[in-house]
């Protein structure tokens, strides 16, 4: 079979991967943004001190991380129809990627604040600054410096996660290679092109991570303490 | 209308433990084994040779950068095309299993990096061979650094068992997806399936993050 | 025993080791002293491989260290080297530290091995401290523990690395008596070391080098007493005000 793997049918569907490729891109980048949103609200809640706000983050980031994205999916799917949201495929599909990765965008940005040493809140502290002050000038610039790698490294799971979305019939890149491989009987030219594409896309926000690394580098000094 | 559901979800209960049983075998084969080779590929990697490390990071990289689900498809559908014949449960487990080795092996390269060069320096002017170098002092050593994330890989991997689903396998997911079909209360259903993955996956997080901070607090490297 | 022959090393455009060429004789000790930078650690370094030379000769033990066809890890088991930061194995007792290459490279019985170690832990002043962890000794024991590990394979040449500079100075001279005891016992010994008391006591000729070259050489009383050059007189001048 391998022997006459069909370059031909790759480039006739080449539109349609193209298509998906973007598609993916799309609705990754939603996602991403919807999850940075989630995942911003979650870990302020949880980092309060009143257990009132603490709980529900808690439950939320737990059960998230406990549970797989496709269960997650399929209870999104198959549960908010009952409720009364008949939704597009889509939405629910970048709804259950935010709410996903949101749980750990929490627990990242979490890190990156816990990782600044008590010496600069004490700093922040002696100088009469407010909570507010203190989390504006001194510890989110520098929680921000150390979050943006894991963050990216999110952003390529993301990507991959969103190729579940093509089991509940989203267009987008994997759901482009499983109608070539249903049309023409050819899952080897269209899976492997999909995961082609897939590769391209990491490689590209590693590349990104990369340059992210070299210029938050150099725009900081690293204290010594 | 609740309890007809709740009946005919209790009714459901051989399936659900078919689910469960599956879901269990596949984490449990493809965990060990990936542990296996994972360990063997990550001891090959940090060594000396660079075409054997670059071979065996391009195969890691290639699977670090697809999803499992294209994996599983191309697992599946390709390699008896190829001659080989294949089951869904086969496929499940080659695809957990090889997605386990690469992540796998990637922690354990990282652990064994974290040993300081000193001890491999003193290991070597002893005249201890390679291996011996690797058992006797640093792996020891990068088990403290490899055991935390190992877990939490454990974890990730029950997790991504889920996408065999995709292609037939009926386990706990699939049981899910087969289940609401008949009882339509998706919210249940679902519920239900998470509570079960949860039961098993959060005390393997907990463990993971109690291994995290016992381990890297009590990091022995001697003080000077 | 250890010959240096027009040896040269570089890292990258850095000429560490320049035409260096000296001899150990068997039995002899010899100190090599030197301001830091100098090159010293790169030297000692090379003669067990664990710095490799592109240029000159290197002969150990009859053995040419950069020929390919030398089996090092052979050689290895012939020196002992004493590190600055003692690399003792933290997951391993202070027995354990000892006896672990003879059991596994010289293939010494297990018992035998450790009565051995226990003899050898033992001459170093620490015979209440076999099951120890690392962890739990002090710097000077610790490093007498790494003396004790380098022992036990009954080498024929012992190499120093600036054993006691890591050390607290009340800790330091328990560490020199210990290595006094090995040179007592003529072991070919080569110590790159600022302790010039126990250069005095010992070694039969100090070497002291500087940016990478020999400057000079001599016996400790013509080195310490009457420095040639003026270089060798500037840097005893600065370790001697203590």
């Amino acid at each position: 079979m391998l022997a006459n793997f069909s370059f031909r049918t790759i480039v006739e569907y080449l539109p349609l991967f193209g298509q998906g490729l973007v598609a993916t891109l799309w609705l990754s980048v939603l996602s991403f943004a919807g999850a940075l949103a989630i995942g911003i609200i979650a870990c302020g809640m949880n980092l309060q001190r009143s257990r009132l706000l603490r709980a529900p983050a808690k439950v939320y980031i737990d059960a998230v991380r406990a549970t797989p994205l496709l269960a997650q999916l399929y209870f999104l799917y198959f549960g908010l129809p009952r409720l009364g949201f008949i939704l597009p495929e889509l939405v629910v599909g970048v709804l259950a990627l935010s709410l996903n990765s949101g749980a750990y965008i929490a627990e990242i940005i979490r890190a990156g604040i816990l990782s600044i040493p008590r010496g600069q809140v004490e700093a922040g502290v002696a100088s009469g600054m407010t909570f507010v002050q203190r989390m504006r000038l001194v510890i989110l610039p520098q929680a921000f410096r150390v979050t943006i790698p894991p963050l990216l490294g999110q952003a390529i799971v993301l990507v991959k996660d969103s190729a579940l979305l093509s089991l509940i019939s989203v267009a987008e890149l994997t759901r482009a290679g499983q109608l070539l491989a249903s049309d023409r009987f050819m899952p080897a030219e269209a899976f492997i092109t999909v995961a082609a594409c897939y590769l391209l896309l990491y490689y590209g926000l590693k590349g990104l991570a990369r340059g992210s690394e070299r210029w938050l580098g150099s725009r900081t000094v690293r204290s010594r303490t | 209308m609740i309890w007809q559901q709740l009946h005919s979800l209790i009714g459901s209960y051989p399936l659900a433990l078919r689910g469960l049983g599956m879901t269990a075998v596949l984490s449990l084969i493809s965990l060990a084994l990936g542990t296996l080779i994972g360990f063997a590929l990550g001891v090959l990697r940090a060594g000396d040779s660079r075409t054997l490390s670059g071979v065996i990071g391009a195969w890691v990289d290639l699977i670090r950068g697809t999803p499992f689900l294209v994996q599983i498809f191309l697992i599946f559908f390709i390699l008896p095309e190829l001659g080989v014949e294949l089951d869904a449960f086969t496929a499940g487990i080659i695809g957990l299993t090889n997605l386990a080795s690469c992540f796998i092996c990637e922690i354990v390269v990282a652990g064994i990096r974290a040993v300081p060069t000193g001890q491999v320096e003193a290991a070597l002017a002893s005249g201890l061979s390679r291996w011996q170098r690797m058992r006797q002092v640093v792996l020891p050593q990068a088990m403290r650094v490899v055991l935390p994330p190992l877990v939490g890989q454990y974890v990730l991997l029950i997790k991504d068992s889920s996408v065999v689903s995709a292609i037939g396998l009926t386990d706990l997911t699939r049981v899910g997806w087969l289940v609401v079909q008949r009882v339509p209360n998706g919210l249940l259903v679902f519920a239900l399936v998470g509570l079960a993955y949860f039961i098993v996956c959060y005390p393997l997080i907990l463990l993971a993050s109690r291994l995290e901070k016992r381990l890297g607090a009590a990091h022995a490297e001697v003080q000077l | 025993m250890i010959e240096f022959r027009g040896v040269n090393k570089w890292f990258g455009p850095l000429h560490v080791l320049k035409d260096i060429t000296l001899s150990v004789e068997p039995r002899e000790v010899v100190v090599v002293c030197g301001p830091s930078g100098s090159g010293k650690s790169t030297l000692i370094r090379c003669i067990n491989g664990l710095e490799t030379i592109k240029d000159g000769d290197l002969v150990v033990d009859g053995q040419h260290v950069s020929d390919r066809a030398t089996n090092m890890t052979q050689l290895r088991t012939e020196i002992g080297f004493v590190f600055q930061q003692f690399n003792l194995y933290p997951h391993k007792t202070a027995l354990e530290n000892v006896t672990l290459a003879p059991i596994h490279v010289r293939k010494i019985p297990r018992a035998e091995a450790k009565s051995a170690g226990r003899e050898l832990l033992a001459k170093v002043g620490l015979a209440d401290k076999f099951d120890a962890y690392p962890a739990e000794l002090s710097g000077g024991q610790q490093q007498r523990v790494a003396i004790a590990r380098s022992l036990c394979m009954r080498p024929k040449i012992m190499l120093f690395d600036e054993p006691t500079s890591a050390l607290d100075p009340e800790m330091i001279s328990e560490v020199l008596d210990v290595m006094v005891a090995v040179a007592e016992e003529s072991m070919t010994m080569m110590v790159v070391t600022h302790e010039m008391g126990f250069a005095r006591k010992v070694a039969k000729r100090v070497v002291f080098i500087d940016a990478g070259a020999i400057v000079e050489t001599g016996t400790p009383e013509e080195f310490f007493s009457h420095p040639r050059t003026e270089r060798s007189r500037a840097f005893l001048s600065k370790i001697l005000r203590h």
